[in-house]
């Protein structure tokens, strides 16, 4: 499948530093920063491709990934906080199977 | 409430959204060239918004030992939190919006700034004008007031 350059070198060192340096600063914080850090860079890679990616990338980006806040940490509501985050894992996957090909459920 | 001080501490808030405009000079003196700044949040993954100017608040290690203190005295970080504040309420008194930001890596802010040795950036103050729209504010369950973090007199 031919693919689509959706990232410029600007934009992949500006995450690159922020994934690297996130690595540093999380040695000393709270563990729950972690899947935070985790989420703004991919919200921060999403911003980046939206506008070069396929119709269908950008649909998805426009999904429940766009529906968690910015700052949400899993101690304000531990069970909020995991649904939310599979209900996004299971827009990944649908993505996947419906961007690489594959067996639907 | 007529107190100018306690009113301005009441309304004051952490903002986490800022608009565009930039800060004008006479405002504020900081970092506000656009390449620093999108540097600077490059390597501080705690920075959300997008700041036009931002004070960095150092601890100057040789002048703390000039003192006959640790440059990593308890002190000095009350200093900094304390400085911090105040910088937060002038913000807020003169309509900027401000947030501290202190997840940075100290090691890529030190080249980014070409802070002298001894230098430990410890906090920054980010500017701007508030966003119209703010992000909703992060509520703990159980709600935090001053009553539940304040003892009166001696712990039973």
């Amino acid at each position: 499948m031919e693919s689509t350059m959706v990232l410029t070198e600007d934009e992949a060192l500006e995450l690159l530093a922020f994934l690297v340096t996130a690595a540093r600063t999380q040695l000393d914080e709270a563990a729950e920063y972690g899947p935070l850090r985790l989420l703004t860079a991919a919200g921060r890679l999403a911003d980046f491709i939206a506008g070069r990616a396929s119709p269908a990338t950008q649909q998805f980006l426009s999904g429940p990934l766009r529906s968690l806040p910015d700052a949400a940490l899993r101690s304000v509501d531990p069970a909020k906080y995991s649904t939310e985050l599979d209900a996004v894992c299971e827009a990944v996957g649908e993505h996947l199977v419906n961007h690489f090909g594959g067996s639907a459920r | 409430m007529s107190n100018a001080v306690l009113e301005a501490i009441r309304t004051r808030r952490m903002v986490r959204a800022l608009a565009d405009a930039p800060v004008p000079r006479e405002q504020v003196v900081a970092i506000q060239d656009p390449v620093t700044l999108r540097l600077l949040r490059m390597v501080s993954p705690g920075m959300f918004q997008r700041p036009r100017a931002v004070i960095a608040i150092c601890i100057d290690g040789q002048r703390a030992r000039s003192f006959g203190m640790s440059p990593t005295a308890r002190g000095l970080y009350v200093d900094v939190g304390t400085a911090a504040q105040t910088m937060l309420l002038a913000a807020h008194s003169i309509g900027l919006g401000a947030g501290v930001v202190t997840s940075f890596s100290r090691a890529a802010v030190s080249v980014v700034l070409n802070l002298p040795a001894g230098f430990s950036p410890e906090m920054f103050i980010c500017l701007g004008f508030p966003a119209a729209r703010q992000p909703p504010a992060i509520r703990p369950r159980t709600p935090v007031t001053w009553q539940s973090l304040s003892h009166w007199e001696r712990f039973p």
